[in-house]
């Protein structure tokens, strides 16, 4: 009973400290790279706070859907963070199925496209066209990754996939789904390559052209739904690689939780190290880095499938 | 830069002028006219750097347009048509350039009331009509007037189809301030301060420009020490702005690192600037007669250490940003202008150049000693990159060539006569950093300036920019965009 209360404080407690964090440490790296020292640790709550504090401007041509959007997608994101194994001591649910999982994502991106378009604005139709057409390339790697995973511990639930059990994990094939995941979330979350987020360019904007509309709590809402779920993919992807670590060590539960967190974090580090050095792709080159995460997810598939495993 | 007028009728001048842009290869540097009676033609030889001014007197509001058969004038006589009320006959799209549809229809800014009675109101189309491209699927982007981050404002309509640009079309004029009017307006030996201010990122240029235009008219020459400091001025500014272009495709293409970098080594250009004049940017430094500040055997030593740490960092910032295959990746094929619509719209400066036409002003100077225009063939953005990368270290190598000439000491002002000499002209053609701009000045029989008539490099480039980008889809716009660098002050003015 007490090791319950604990693991759930625990786990709220990496749920309100981690998005934040991972966004001043992707800034933190990024300004360190330019010989910056950058903004404080604590501006993403500052910029939060002063959302929360300034009126809401919306366009006339706005419906409740705009608003509602970002409330429900709030909420998905939420959902994902429960079902999602992306921290070992994370709660578990019964029916946390993969595809399940698949669907909630689907599901906040096609609110955030109603979103945009409800906007009216021309910058929000092209926007929801790129994040359109992104996510259709994108998400057969992000699910094959699971599925590869999904193989190879013989079971579609999130919990029995990620348990920690040596022998339902194969190194290769976590390494490899991981790395994938990795990729697609990059895509998912438009982060460079494929999306510069600190451009003020809306022309060559995917994301933030899409909130472009947005303004006080209402983008509040939005800023925190993506920090959460930029923590749950970058965490999910942690979790792969802590797992093809573990299937050669085994490591204590605390060593275990130390672990999840410094893996979200060294994977926010990285996302600003990849901001700090890459040159934004051209958007016709962009399926041919989405095509790395495929071919990630792909071989981990047939890998996972020559080793003969079934589903139960 | 002495000119002599010549006197042409407005039915050869038409013919003509296409004639010499055909056969000899000439430019049309200036369209314009003094006070509405008349149309006064600049044209610029590009090879050798002359210039001849033709003056043709006009009975009426009506005269044959150029546009038709020299593509380059078609911006200047929409500009001609706003400002004088002259008709352009047969001019392809003659819109408001600079006065909106907001203005009296007959307000015509420097057209002189004797005319007026003869010109035709501007009928007011009520609402600007951008050009409409028809079809399924094709819909329109409106970007700006006022636009995010800290730039000058300027509309710009999309027509797209998915991603990909079918056309643009330009709307400046929002930051009209009436600049040649108020150049007539002041006297002469303030009115440097007021032509800095007309395009402040080119204030060295501007200020040089306005200088020379007016030294022209006294026929002075002046000595030698105060060019070699005007062209120091020059050169740094060149240098800071180029960098921070740089800087802004660099950042635009999110290659974060260098450009940050490049901004900071922007500020030893700043440094350099204030050594010089005592300003950062270059203002108040440059006066018709020389310049106002003689600088210390002990200054321009530490210009020249500036200038030395400089070409260091350059060297390794321009070879990380050209040398990086995902830089050439991204910008390779962008935004091309091919030679033929180069020379037929007389793009000047880096697009030019960019595009290989080899035509920088600098070369027909006496300062620059032997001089070679940096040039590329593709004409695209990474041509323009390229074009800029070459012309930066050629400018630190023509700052050291000026530094050592500067060690024999001399006068470097030389003080002019009170009174402009009456019914003369002015005309100065300076390669600032964005290309050739020219100043021409008319006095009238007091010996006041008449007309000071203005032609920024953007005015030649805009059109460039707006051509550059069909075809090119909508997330490449910006970069086009910053790699022509255009200025919507210097256009407006």
């Amino acid at each position: 009973m007490i090791s319950l209360v604990i693991s759930w404080l625990n786990f709220f407690l990496a749920i309100l400290l981690l998005p934040p964090l991972i966004l001043s440490l992707i800034r933190k790296t990024k300004a360190r790279l330019q010989n910056r020292v950058g903004p404080s640790w604590f501006q993403p709550i500052y910029d939060w706070s002063k959302l929360c504090r300034k009126d809401e401007t919306l366009s006339s041509t706005l419906t409740w859907i705009f608003r509602g959007s970002a409330a429900l997608n709030f909420i998905l994101v939420l959902l994902l963070a429960l079902f999602l194994p992306w921290i070992s001591f994370k709660p578990s649910f019964t029916g946390d199925d993969i595809f399940l999982a698949i669907y909630v994502l689907a599901l906040a991106r096609f609110f955030s496209l109603l979103a945009s378009l409800d906007s009216g604005s021309a910058f929000g139709g092209f926007a929801a066209s790129r994040e359109a057409t992104l996510s259709l390339l994108v998400e057969p790697a992000f699910m094959l990754a699971l599925v590869a995973l999904g193989i190879n511990a013989r079971s579609s639930s999130l919990s029995a996939i990620f348990s920690y059990s040596t022998d339902a994990n194969n190194q290769v094939v976590c390494f490899l789904a991981g790395t994938g995941i990795l990729l697609s979330s990059l895509v998912e979350l438009s982060r460079m390559p494929i999306d510069d987020p600190t451009t003020h360019l809306e022309l060559t904007m995917v994301h933030e052209a899409m909130i472009l509309e947005a303004s006080g709590r209402n983008l509040l809402l939005v800023e925190v739904s993506y920090a959460l779920k930029m923590t749950v993919l970058l965490g999910l992807s942690a979790q792969c690689f802590i797992h093809a670590l573990q299937a050669n060590i085994v490591c204590p539960k605390l060593l275990l939780v130390i672990l999840s967190y410094l893996g979200i974090l060294g994977l926010a580090a990285l996302v600003g190290l990849i901001e700090g050095l890459t040159v934004k792709l051209h958007w016709r080159k962009d399926p041919e880095f989405i095509a790395y995460a495929l071919t990630m997810s792909l071989l981990a598939c047939f890998i996972s499938i020559g080793q003969g495993a079934t589903f139960k | 830069m002495k000119v002599e007028v010549q006197n042409l009728s407005l039915q050869e001048r038409e013919p003509q002028i296409h004639e010499l842009v055909r056969s000899e290869g000439m430019r049309v540097g200036i369209t314009s006219s003094i006070d509405g009676g008349q149309l006064i033609t600049l044209l610029i030889d590009p090879t050798s750097g002359r210039a001849y001014l033709f003056d043709t007197p006009l009975e009426a509001a009506n005269y044959p347009c150029l546009t038709r058969r020299i593509p380059a004038c078609h911006w200047q006589e929409r500009i001609l048509w706003n400002m004088f009320g002259l008709v352009p006959d047969g001019h392809p799209r003659l819109k408001k350039v600079l006065l909106h549809e907001s203005y009296d229809a007959d307000f015509f800014p420097l057209l002189s009331e004797r005319y007026l009675s003869r010109t035709p109101l501007q009928e007011h189309q009520g609402q600007y009509q951008f050009l409409e491209v028809k079809g399924e699927g094709v819909y329109e982007i409106p970007v700006g007037p006022i636009h995010a981050g800290i730039i000058e404002p300027g509309h710009f309509r999309f027509s797209c189809f998915g991603e990909l640009i079918l056309n643009l079309e330009i709307r400046l004029g929002y930051v009209h301030r009436g600049i040649e009017k108020k150049l007539t307006q002041v006297d002469w030996r303030k009115g440097r301060f007021v032509a800095e201010a007309a395009a402040s990122d080119s204030a060295a240029a501007y200020a040089l420009a306005y200088s020379e235009c007016i030294e022209s008219m006294f026929s002075i020459e002046l000595p030698y020490r105060a060019k070699l400091l005007r062209t120091l001025a020059l050169e740094i500014e060149r240098i800071g702005m180029h960098l921070a272009d740089l800087a802004g495709i660099a950042g635009d293409i999110g290659f974060i690192g260098v450009a940050s970098s490049f901004q900071r080594i922007r500020g030893l250009t700043f440094s350099m600037a204030e050594l010089l004049s005592g300003q950062r940017f270059l203002r108040a430094f440059i006066c018709p007669g020389g310049v106002v500040r003689e600088p210390t055997k002990l200054t321009l030593n530490q210009i020249s250490s500036c200038a030395e740490n400089l070409s260091n960092q350059c060297k390794v910032l321009l070879e990380m940003l050209l040398e990086s295959q995902g830089v050439d990746d991204r910008l390779r094929g962008i935004g091309r202008v091919n030679l033929s619509l180069a020379s037929d719209f007389g793009l000047v400066g880096i697009a030019g150049r960019a595009s290989g036409l080899k035509y920088d002003v600098r070369q027909f100077r006496s300062e620059y000693e032997t001089f070679t225009p940096a040039f590329h063939k593709l004409g695209d953005v990474l041509a323009r990159v390229a074009v800029r990368a070459e012309e930066i270290k050629m400018s630190i190598e023509i700052i050291r060539s000026v530094l050592a000439r500067l060690e024999i000491p001399g006068s470097s002002y030389q003080p002019l006569p009170d009174r402009l000499p009456s019914n003369s002209v002015g005309l100065s053609i300076v390669e600032a950093h964005r290309g050739e701009l020219i100043h021409l000045a008319f006095t009238d029989e007091q010996g006041c300036i008449s007309r000071y008539c203005i032609k920024d490099p953007s005015v030649n480039n805009w059109t460039a920019l707006a051509m550059a980008v069909r075809n090119n889809l909508v997330a490449d716009f910006p970069l086009c965009n910053k790699s022509f660098s255009l200025a919507y002050s210097g256009h407006d003015l």
